[in-house]
């Protein structure tokens, strides 16, 4: 056992020497950027350059004005919020002129960097579709023929909206409309890329569908924007994963994911995020569950420098469910300011928030949640539990939770634990023979375990091997 | 002028009497309560409650006419004092001149009880370094206004090893009519003392129809090393008052403090109880209670701030609420960073008794060092149908098992209520709930 983790550990350190080439490459590459900062005239060029109906044209042009409306959230890690140079941010880029289908005819200097990422062999393996973000836009798209065939729709968002104009308009900003926050505001009126899927009654997608997403130019924000759409009785599972090279200057990251379960389906949207150090990654994400549908919610966050995301399900079908499972690691100057939101609205209805969070050197996770029953909802159930490890004196872990219950029928529950490393369990394992480190590192694998046994194997080994290595030297 | 525009203009006469350091603080934080904005509804704690129902109107007088089961009370306590079963009474009605009652031993032993700002005049040494440390105008605007107007405050310093087994009781009147008071507290307990402290709000116009009454109170407690404080604070005010107050603990190394937050009373009630642990081996337990029905709205909220290492904090917190009532609940724990080996425990428990009720509970961790232990739960839901059903096997029918489920729910509060007042305070609620 002892020998084992060490042979890992000698694993580990050799991952640590190709972290650099691994994950901090940049690419010379040509392209075509708006012009920093942003106004009506850069919201119409993006607009022109794609385009769009009218009708997007006018969402984009409303949602600026309630951006530039909004101020900045009063809450929350306003130090680090207030950095933000909004002028100072490219809100439009595009390396390629067109998507691909195929993947022999993506440019050779963006496959290089895919390969280090690994997508072809993980489409080799098992998965259904890839949709490569390669900065603002996806270049790259391939859709195995079942799927087609059976009738689901897989693309990315742009060329989304160009085949499936009337689906678009009728779902895109109605789970997240503009108004909802800034951050959503701004992503609707310079959203570029994202992934737009539609799987029709009563298909189960057996692989799960993935994109992998990339930032690769200083200064540079990026802005996707995904829709699902589970019609009837459907079932799929969604994996986003990021890594993104390190930058010298702050990057934004502001997503909008939204998610629509209709009566009987499922979708579980799994993400890993492992931004640069350096990201601001201000993301919204929220799902509607309509009658007997199920959404879950696999929610990773390691990297960025800021955090702040808080996935949300709404229950507004008898019967829906609503799953969020989340971990969080904040390491050295990291904040992340994770959480979870259900919101009631339906009789019958139950959820269940799990959020794990690490704190490592000056790292501060926070857990920031609502839960919500509104009148109607009787008999609903709601569970949630927080566990906070601290490793190292200068950690911060902050639980705040809300909930807020209308009606008396239902049970609500909230746990939450905050410790360190237990000494009794280190001593345990050391009495074994591990040493210190091993015996560190398998407590908070265990720690962990809840949610890596949710993720499909080739992330779980590389979401262990990142944690391994961020574990490392974390003694003394 | 609007309500929202209250300013205060000038001290009122008599609020300027007692020494020069003590009015010179009074017109510093009348001209903070002027200049600082009115709390932002929505902003942390005032996101469950209208900051615009706490300020004061400007049309209110103080009241005069003491609400009418005060006597009956006065007679009760002074009685309880005769029998030996208190050690000190204090009557404030309607915050004029508060009548001090103490027992010869109490005299003897050094313990002082006087209007506060006598106190600020004859124990300047013990008053000045205290009042306004724990709550001032840094704390929000209302605690400014408190601390500007406050009238019949009351001191009491139990000296060194010093201990009194007794309780201390006082009770402050808000009269009849849609008044204002303003009621403070000081507290100062020595090295090593001992001493329980009953502190009842009471009165208030018994309904909001004609303008809803105000209290804003303050309380101020330091405990010293090794010493032991039992702080119970019973706001059974008549249902036209909205209740606003701040009570802050701060205790030193080895004290144990024990605060009972007893909420039965007002309209609105919106109670803020921290303890900040000071110093090495303290200990701080909350017992909160909070029992609303009809129209009730409750916002409480509780503090344990950690500040020195090896300190152990404990809440439980419960809520029970029938009708149309409604609460929040707000508890934080903050662990400092130089706080090590710390444990800390937090509660919220809240049964609800009727559809329409609301129950909103916010328990917040905020920790900064890794040795710790720290721990919450909160928990909302109606009564356990199954415990009725056993109760109702039993030939106990449903209304008196779901009184007999309540009753159990507070048991374990209520058995740390110190004596005479436990009986009192258990027969409250009773009569509230055989009234549903």
């Amino acid at each position: 056992m002892a020998q084992e983790i060490d042979g890992q550990k000698h694993d580990l350190s050799r991952l640590n020497e190709d972290y650099a080439s691994k994950y901090c490459f940049r690419d010379p590459v040509d392209y075509f950027k708006g012009a920093k900062g942003l106004d009506h005239e850069a919201v119409a060029m993006i607009s022109k350059m794609k385009k769009e109906p009218v009708w997007m044209s006018d969402l984009r042009h409303e949602a600026l004005d309630i951006f530039l409306s909004r101020p900045m959230p009063t809450w929350g890690n306003t130090e680090l919020l207030k950095e933000i140079d909004f002028a100072d941010i490219y809100y439009f880029m595009k390396s390629t002129d067109s998507t691909k289908g195929n993947w022999d005819d993506v440019p050779e200097y963006i496959k290089k960097t895919f390969d280090r990422l690994g997508i072809p062999d993980a489409e080799k393996n098992f998965l259904g579709g890839v949709s490569a973000q390669y900065e603002s836009e996806v270049v790259y798209h391939s859709m195995k023929e079942d799927l087609t065939k059976q009738g689901i729709i897989f693309l990315d968002m742009d060329s989304g909206l160009k085949q499936y104009p009337e689906i678009v308009q009728k779902y895109f900003g109605s789970v997240i409309p503009s108004t909802d926050n800034k951050f959503a505001a701004l992503n609707t009126s310079v959203w570029s890329g994202g992934s737009f899927i539609y799987v029709p009654p009563g298909v189960n997608v057996t692989v799960p569908l993935q994109a992998y997403f990339r930032i690769n130019a200083e200064n540079m924000g990026q802005f996707e924007r995904t829709l699902i759409i589970a019609d009837k009785g459907s079932r799929v599972h969604y994996i986003e994963g990021c890594t993104a090279p390190v930058y010298s200057t702050h990057s934004l990251h502001s997503a909008v994911v939204e998610l629509v379960a209709m009566e009987g389906s499922y979708i579980r949207y799994t993400t890993i995020q492992n931004w640069a150090r350096n990201i601001y990654n201000l993301v919204t994400k929220r799902a509607t569950a309509h009658k007997n549908a199920t959404v879950e919610w696999v929610d990773g966050n390691l990297g960025s420098r800021l955090t702040m995301k808080y996935p949300c399900i709404q229950l507004v079908g008898e019967g829906a469910r609503g799953e969020i499972l989340s971990v969080a690691f904040a390491g050295q100057d990291q904040h992340q300011d994770a959480g979870a939101k259900v919101i009631h609205a339906a009789p019958n209805t139950t959820s269940r928030i799990t959020s794990k969070s690490i704190s490592k050197d000056n790292g501060r996770a926070s857990y920031r949640g609502m839960a919500k029953i509104h009148k109607n909802a009787v008999n609903s159930k709601i569970s949630v539990e927080c566990d906070a490890l601290l490793i190292g004196e200068h950690a911060r872990s902050d639980t705040y939770p809300t909930m807020e219950i209308d009606n008396d029928q239902v049970s609500v529950e909230h746990e939450a634990r905050v410790s360190k490393v237990a000494e009794e369990q280190l001593f345990y394992l050391q009495s074994r023979g591990l040493t210190e480190d091993g015996a560190r590192l398998l407590i908070v694998n265990g720690f962990m375990e809840p949610f890596t046994k949710e993720l499909p194997l080739e992330y779980a080994v590389e979401l262990n091997r990142l944690i391994q290595l961020e574990m490392e030297g974390s003694i003394g | 002028m609007t309500p929202l525009e209250y300013t205060i203009d000038n001290l009122p006469e008599g609020l300027t009497e007692g020494p020069q350091w003590l009015s010179d603080k009074r017109r510093q934080l009348r001209l903070s309560f002027n200049d600082k904005p009115l709390p932002r509804r929505g902003a942390h704690l005032w996101r469950y409650t209208d900051p615009g129902k706490f300020v004061p109107n400007s049309s209110a007088t103080a009241p005069v006419t003491a609400s009418p089961s005060l006597a009956q009370i006065e007679s009760e306590l002074f009685g309880l004092l005769e029998k030996k079963h208190l050690a000190a009474v204090v009557v404030d009605k309607c915050g004029q001149t508060a009548t001090i009652r103490m027992s010869d031993e109490l005299g003897k032993a050094g313990v002082v009880i006087l209007p506060l700002e006598k106190a600020a005049q004859s124990h300047t040494p013990l008053v000045e370094p205290h009042l306004y440390q724990l709550i001032n105008s840094e704390f929000g605007k209302f605690e400014a206004l408190n601390g500007a107007l406050w009238q019949s405050g009351v001191f009491v310093y139990i000296p060194d090893k010093t201990t009194i087994s007794l309780p201390i009781h006082l009770v402050r009147d808000a009269g009849t009519a849609a008044s204002q008071v303003f009621p403070r507290l000081l507290i100062v307990a020595g090295k090593n003392a001992e001493a329980t402290i009953i502190d009842e709000y009471t009165g208030g116009p018994s309904d909001i129809s004609s303008g809803a009454g105000m209290s804003h109170g303050a309380v101020e407690l330091f405990a010293g090393a090794d010493s032991r404080v039992r702080y119970l604070c019973l706001q059974r005010q008549a249902g036209g008052m909205n209740s606003y107050l701040t009570c802050r603990a701060r205790i030193d190394s080895g004290a144990q403090m024990v605060t009972i937050p007893l909420a039965l009373g007002a309209n609105l009630s919106k109670q803020n109880f921290g303890v900040i642990l000071n110093g090495k081996g303290a200990d701080s337990r909350i017992f909160g209670l909070a029992f609303g029905s009809q129209y009730q709205q409750f916002d409480n909220h509780t503090l344990h701030h950690h500040a020195a290492g090896s300190t152990t904090s404990n809440i439980d917190f419960k809520v029970v609420l029938a009708d149309k009532a409604t609460s929040a609940y707000t508890g934080l724990i903050r662990i400092d960073h130089s706080a090590k080996g710390c444990q800390a425990y937090q509660e919220n428990r809240n049964l609800l008794l009727n559809p329409g009720t609301r129950a909103e509970t916010i328990p917040e961790l905020e920790i900064l060092n890794e040795d710790v232990s720290c721990t919450h739960g909160a928990t909302v839901g109606p009564i356990d149908p199954m415990q009725v059903f056993y109760l109702q096997c039993r030939g106990i029918d449903y209304d008196t098992a779901e009184r007999l489920i309540v009753a159990g729910f507070l048991e374990k509060t209520l058995q740390i209520v110190p004596g005479d007042l436990r009986e009192r305070v258990s027969s409250l609620i009773r009569t509230r709930l055989e009234a549903m």
